[in-house]
C-alpha cells in the first residue's frame, strides 16, 4: 500500500471512527447561541405560525463513503426564529393555525409563516475542503389581515465550520447553527425592504 | 552468528538515530516574513478593548477560527496584554451587522452600520476602541514522496518518506473606532515543510507555519495598537 501521509492518517482515523460508530450513523443535535437583532422594528402587529415540520425539522441523508447523517435542527431553529421575529415587529403573537377568524384578525395586521424548503450539507470527505458546510433555504409566506397571501420570500442561509475526523458532529452542528444565523440575518435586514411587505404595510395604513 | 545479529541491530539503530536526528534538524525549517503599513497614530488606554474578527467568505477559503483564537490568546498574554472581546461575543452583541455576509468591508460602511439602532451605544458601552480584521488561510502548496506500510503475521512497519509544504498567509487590517479610520495593515507569511518518515514506525516531523504566523502577527498587532505609549 503506497499513499500520501495525510491520506494514510485520514484513512486510519476514519476506519477507527467508523468502527466506533454504531451503524455508521452520525447523529447531530444542533445547538447554538440565540442573539437578538439590532434592527428597527417594523411597525406592525403580526401573528406567526410555525408549522410542525419547521418546529421539528430533521434531515437524514446517506452519503456514499461518508456514512449516514441524521441532523436535528428543529429546536435551535425554532428558538432562533422566535427570538428573531419577536425583535423585528412591534407586536408578535404565536398562533397554532395559519388561518384565523375575522375576529382574531381584527387585532392583527398580518400573519407570517416560515418554512424550511431545502437543506443541504457537505462534509470534507466529499468536498475535499477542510470545512463542513451547510445551506438552508427558508421560505417566508406573508398574509394580510384578510387572509390573502401578500408575498413570499425565499432566503438562503450558509454556514461553515472547521472540523476534524473525531468532531464531525460538533462541526456540523456549528455549521448548521451558523446557517440558521445567516438566514436570520438576511431576514432581519431585508424583510422590511421586500416589495410585498411594503405594499402590505402601505395598504394596511389606508 | 550472534555477533552478526548484534552488528545488524547496531547498524539498524544507528541508521534510525541518524534518520531521526536529520529530521529533527529539519523540523524547525519554517521561513517567515512580516510587513507593516501605518496610516495613523494609535494608542489604547487600560479600560479600552479591541476585537479580533476573522474574515469569512462562502468560497473554498476562510480565515480559520482556530487561527483567530490563537492570535487572541497571544495578544492577551504578558507583556503588555490587550483586553479583547471574543469574536462570538461581539457578533452576538452586534447581530446581524457583523456576520460573514453583512460585515462592513470598509470604515465607510462601518459608519452606515453605526446608524442602526443600538449599534453605536453597544460599541461605546463595551469601550471598544479597535477592530482588527484578519484575512487569510493556511494551504498546502506542494506534497510528494511516498511511504508504504505493511501489516503481516510477523508484525507491522512502514518505510519511506513523505513531505508536504504549507504556506500560511494572513493580513490584519486595524480600524480605530474612535477616529473612524483605518490605522494600518500588517501582513505575515510563513512557509514550512513537514515530513513523515517511515522507519518501522512512522515519525512525523511537523513544521507549523500557521503557528509561527499566528505568534508573529499577534505580537505585531499588539505593538501596533500600543504604539508609542
Amino acid at each position: 500500500m503506497v499513499a500520501q501521509p495525510r491520506v494514510l492518517i485520514v484513512m486510519l482515523l476514519s476506519m477507527i471512527v467508523l468502527a466506533l460508530l454504531p451503524g455508521c450513523t452520525t447523529s447531530v443535535v444542533v445547538k447554538g447561541r440565540v442573539p437578538t437583532p439590532l434592527v428597527h422594528k417594523i411597525p406592525a402587529r403580526v401573528a406567526v405560525h410555525y408549522p410542525e415540520a419547521f418546529k421539528n425539522y430533521q434531515y437524514k441523508e446517506v452519503i456514499k463513503g461518508a456514512g449516514t447523517w441524521d441532523i436535528n435542527l428543529g429546536a435551535q431553529n425554532l428558538a432562533f426564529f422566535r427570538n428573531l421575529i419577536q425583535a423585528m415587529f412591534t407586536q408578535v403573537e404565536e398562533v397554532a393555525e395559519p388561518s384565523l377568524t375575522a375576529d382574531e384578525m381584527q387585532r392583527l395586521d398580518g400573519i407570517l409563516v416560515p418554512e424550511i424548503v431545502k437543506f443541504g450539507f457537505l462534509v470534507p470527505e466529499i468536498s475535499g475542503l477542510k470545512f463542513y458546510s451547510v445551506s438552508i433555504e427558508y421560505q417566508i409566506v406573508m398574509y394580510n389581515s384578510l387572509g390573502e397571501k401578500t408575498g413570499e420570500w425565499n432566503i438562503v442561509g450558509y454556514g461553515k465550520s472547521e472540523g476534524g475526523v473525531f468532531a464531525a458532529d460538533d462541526a456540523l452542528s456549528k455549521a448548521t447553527a451558523l446557517a440558521i444565523r445567516d438566514g436570520g440575518a438576511r431576514l432581519a435586514i431585508g424583510l422590511a425592504d421586500q416589495p410585498g411587505v411594503q405594499v402590505w404595510l402601505n395598504n394596511r395604513d389606508e | 552468528m550472534v555477533q552478526n545479529i548484534s552488528n545488524a541491530r547496531c547498524s539498524l539503530m544507528l541508521a534510525m538515530l541518524l534518520w531521526t536526528s536529520l529530521f529533527t534538524l529539519l523540523s524547525g525549517c519554517v521561513s517567515s516574513r512580516i510587513e507593516q503599513t501605518r496610516h495613523a497614530d494609535t494608542g489604547i488606554s487600560p479600560d479600552e478593548v479591541a476585537v479580533l474578527l476573522g474574515r469569512a467568505s462562502y468560497n473554498d477559503k476562510q480565515t480559520e477560527a482556530s487561527f483567530t483564537d490563537c492570535v487572541a490568546d497571544v495578544m492577551s498574554q504578558e507583556p503588555n496584554p490587550i483586553r479583547l472581546i471574543t469574536q462570538a461575543e461581539f457578533q452576538d452583541r452586534m447581530y446581524p451587522w457583523f456576520e460573514p455576509r453583512t460585515a462592513p468591508s470598509s470604515v465607510a460602511e462601518l459608519g452606515q452600520i453605526f446608524a442602526q439602532p443600538g449599534v453605536k451605544e453597544r460599541i461605546e458601552e463595551a469601550k471598544i476602541r479597535y477592530l482588527a480584521w484578519i484575512d487569510g488561510d493556511t494551504i498546502t502548496i506542494k506534497s510528494g514522496g511516498s511511504m508504504s506500510c505493511t501489516i503481516s503475521t510477523f508484525g507491522a512497519g512502514c518505510l519511506g518518506v513523505s513531505y508536504w509544504e504549507e504556506d500560511a498567509s494572513y493580513e490584519a487590517s486595524i480600524w480605530d473606532i474612535q477616529t473612524m479610520t483605518e490605522t494600518g495593515q500588517i501582513s505575515a507569511e510563513a512557509t514550512g515543510t513537514s515530513y513523515l518518515a517511515g522507519l518501522v514506525i512512522p515519525i512525523p516531523i511537523l513544521a507549523r507555519p500557521g503557528n509561527v504566523t499566528c505568534k508573529q502577527l499577534a505580537n505585531q498587532i499588539k505593538d501596533f495598537i500600543i504604539g508609542d505609549q
